[in-house]
């Protein structure tokens, strides 16, 4: 049944207390458009937790909102200023679609907010024609890890198909013996913003099986096993940019010799 | 006979230098009738159209004049003899061969004007007008015009697809939603032989031009963004496949999509030959075409670097954002030096301008893109998001997209396709996942690429194709919806709230002009 998450904002209180730089929020809330341009992919993304009532800058997903539906936010507060949309700026930070939540969609003009010009990110994934040199050994036993959405198998553009990639290289210079690919989501419930979000089991299983589809297209003749696991448990890990939920919904790609 | 076909070029191209170039009054929109017109009252209008079997020497170099200009054809390893060649002869018992529908004077595609001129020559006897996909149905009355109205007015070939869908090698595919017939103009979507119920569904689209092959089958990326999963090889060559050849991309290969072509639009019993295919896939990756000359005069003038040599001599796949960027070909003429001004008529400056906006204006342009599924759904850019024309038709020197390009951007699908009566309508019912922008149901006049994948989501998704030798191919889109340049300009403007100015609007129809 679907949600209508606009009462929400009226449990709000008037005011915010401020909140520290590397402070981890979590919310359900819905986005807006603030219809900035300094070119493509320029626009600002802002949305207002309404516990505590603050507006926040969450652009920097890169998994961005879609204004018909609530996102799940986890981020971090950033000392980044207010200059490009308006609002503090959460960094690094998930926007995950929640499309059992309806929003009615809300755009705001620029009002003198820049926004930000787009720059290829880090995790940009190389073009067949500059693809780098082969990695050197000697090569051991490693794991890689790709992250998802919430409740998705999709391999985020300029993200985790960036990651997976990257370890395909590895692989292919390293030639083991075989992947194990493991998939997991995050099923045990949590409230957030009044609401109960648990990732579906089978999404494990889908997760699994597209990072081993992508491997099997990458590295040809290599042997895959799948594998799947629920109820995820946030781990330390690089690419999930200190996140912890992000963390919880992952591919383990284990490289045996 | 190539040596004819040269003279006859030169010719051509002479006229057109010393005739009169009337210029539209703000940014030059060029009109070229009067030379289109002359050219076949001396016996050119034989000349374009390349009939089957009939053994013209394909020449390393050949011109067609057209409403924008020159368009210019070049054979790589040229001139070819056409005799007993399998592109050029009718393989199949239905008449045709491969270039019926892809005429070299109509950007290796197939015009209305074209299909007119050989409705009107031949008394609707020539092959292009057999029943099985040359008509709106077989079961129609085949001397009638009206029978084949969509070919004629729209340059429409009928595709018959499974239903349900089955992938290229036949294995089935389990459809995530219900189609039913709304409306058959035509019979070509009901009765005993067709329909969903009897397993066939008829659409109807435009030829896509088989020319600049190697940019069409280049990857520039081994990931698809749009599917977020990893491109598929092909199973027999191993290389990676581009999805970008067909427009619901049920075909990955030249080689299946000649068995494809082969199989229906020449009618062969009989799969053909591999002799064949490698003789006709030779020819289609040595075809380079691109309009030469447009109001503005040669597009390899002043620094300009426009035409099919370019195309020739340049390595395809390459993502524009990241090297040479789309439409630079044509930078120079931002800044046009005193010495071309001095040798150029102000029209053909003015209209130079124009070209140089237009190439600005497609890469920098934005506006904000929204409910386009394909873009704006899982790749992370959100919905929506404020982009250019290039950030889809983002492949250096072609236009077309570097990943896959299958991408719904409404031409097909109500609300946002233009209203046609003599279409068939079909009622999409989504099964599971309603599609995200759609709903549970979805009224199309094709599904595009969900007729392949089987897939609700994929509804209306259309693959991008080539924006080259444009100028020579009108009728545009897959439905052949945009009767000129300015229509495929103003169907953006509208469906994206865009905003374009008239000027604006009018440069990037130049532009679009001399690609």
């Amino acid at each position: 049944m679907k949600k209508l998450l606009t009462l929400l904002a009226f449990t709000a209180p008037l005011s915010a207390q401020a909140q520290e730089a590397g402070e981890l929020v979590s919310f359900v809330s819905c986005p807006v458009y603030r219809d900035t341009d300094q070119g493509r992919k320029s626009g600002c993304w802002l949305t207002t937790d309404a516990a505590s009532g603050q507006q926040w800058d969450v652009s920097h997903s890169p998994y961005k909102p879609n204004w018909d539906y609530a996102i799940f936010v986890e981020g971090r507060v950033s000392e980044e200023g207010e200059d490009a949309c308006g609002a503090p700026v959460l960094e690094p930070v998930r926007t995950s679609r929640l499309l059992d939540i309806d929003c009615t969609r809300h755009m705001i003009p620029a009002e003198g907010y820049p926004g930000r010009f787009f720059i290829a990110p880090e995790r940009y994934i190389t073009p067949l024609a500059r693809r780098p040199e082969a990695p050197e050994g000697p090569f051991e036993e490693r794991t890689f890890y790709a992250f998802f959405e919430f409740d998705r198998d999709f391999l985020v553009y300029q993200y985790s198909d960036f990651i997976v990639q990257q370890a395909a290289y590895w692989i292919e210079a390293a030639q083991p013996r075989r992947l194990v690919v493991t998939g997991y989501a995050a099923t045990d419930p949590i409230t957030v913003s009044g609401v109960e979000l648990a990732e579906s089991p089978e999404i494990a299983q889908a997760r699994a099986e597209n990072v081993a589809l992508t491997l099997s297209r990458l590295l040809p003749g290599m042997e895959i096993v799948t594998r799947w696991e629920t109820g995820s448990q946030p781990m330390d890990l690089s690419d999930a940019d200190t996140i912890p939920g992000q963390s919880q919904r992952r591919v383990e790609i284990k490289v045996e010799f | 006979m190539q040596a004819q076909n040269r003279t006859k070029a030169r010719t051509m191209r002479e006229r057109t230098l010393g005739g009169n170039l009337a210029l539209g009054a703000a940014a030059g929109a060029v009109l070229l009738a009067s030379a289109y017109a002359s050219a076949s009252e001396e016996g050119d209008g034989l000349d374009r159209w390349w009939a089957p079997g009939e053994g013209r020497t394909f020449p390393e170099l050949l011109d067609y004049d057209n409403e924008h200009g020159t368009l210019r054809t070049l054979l790589v390893g040229g001139p070819l003899e056409t005799d007993g060649h399998p592109f050029f002869e009718p393989i199949g018992p239905n008449g045709r061969a491969c270039v019926t529908c892809h005429q070299p004077a109509d950007g290796m595609s197939l015009s209305t004007a074209s299909v007119r001129a050989q409705w009107d020559a031949t008394g609707g006897a020539d092959p292009l007008f057999a029943a099985y996909d040359g008509s709106n149905c077989p079961t129609l009355p085949q001397g009638e015009r009206a029978s084949h109205s969509l070919l004629l007015d729209r340059g429409l070939i009928r595709i018959e697809r499974p239903w349900p869908p089955a992938q290229w090698n036949g294995a089935g595919v389990e459809p995530d939603f219900a189609i039913e017939v709304v409306r058959d103009p035509n019979g070509c979507n009901s009765g005993a032989e067709y329909g969903p119920e009897a397993g066939v569904i008829s659409v109807y689209r435009r030829p896509r031009p088989i020319g600049n092959m190697k940019y069409l089958l280049a990857v520039g990326f081994d990931l698809d963004p749009k599917q977020g999963v990893a491109l598929p090889r092909d199973p027999e060559t191993g290389v990676y496949l581009s999805g970008n050849l067909m427009a619901d991309n049920r075909v990955s290969t030249l080689r299946d999509q000649m068995f494809d072509a082969g199989s229906t639009h020449l009618g062969m019993l009989d799969r053909m030959s591999d002799e064949d295919r490698h003789r006709i896939e030779a020819f289609e990756l040595s075809i380079f075409v691109a309009q030469q000359r447009g109001g503005g005069g040669e597009v390899d003038d002043g620094g300009a670097t426009g035409g099919p040599a370019t195309l020739r001599d340049s390595e395809p796949g390459e993502l524009g954002a990241l090297g040479f960027p789309v439409w630079g070909e044509f930078a120079a003429w931002e800044e046009i030096d005193e010495e071309d001004r001095a040798r150029l008529t102000p029209e053909e400056v003015a209209f130079r301008e124009s070209v140089a906006r237009g190439a600005r204006i497609f890469r920098e342009r934005t506006f904000l893109v929204s409910d386009a599924a394909g873009l704006t759904t899982q790749m992370g850019f959100g919905n929506p998001f404020r982009v250019a024309c290039k950030m889809c038709h983002n492949m250096t020197r072609m236009g077309n997209d570097v990943a896959p390009g299958q991408v719904d951007l409404g031409t097909t699908t109500l609300p946002f396709a233009d209203h046609f009566d003599d279409l068939p309508l079909f009622r999409i019912t989504c099964l599971n996942d309603p599609h995200p922008y759609y709903g549970r149901q979805i009224l199309t006049y094709d599904p595009g690429f969900a007729l392949t994948t089987g897939r609700c989501a994929d509804v209306g998704k259309i693959t991008l194709q080539s924006m080259r030798g444009l100028a020579a191919r009108a009728p545009y889109f897959s439905n052949g919806s945009a009767q000129d340049l300015h229509a495929v300009v103003d169907y953006y403007d509208r469906r994206y709230n865009i905003g374009y100015s008239e000027q604006e609007k009018q440069d990037l129809v130049n532009l679009m002009s001399v690609l």
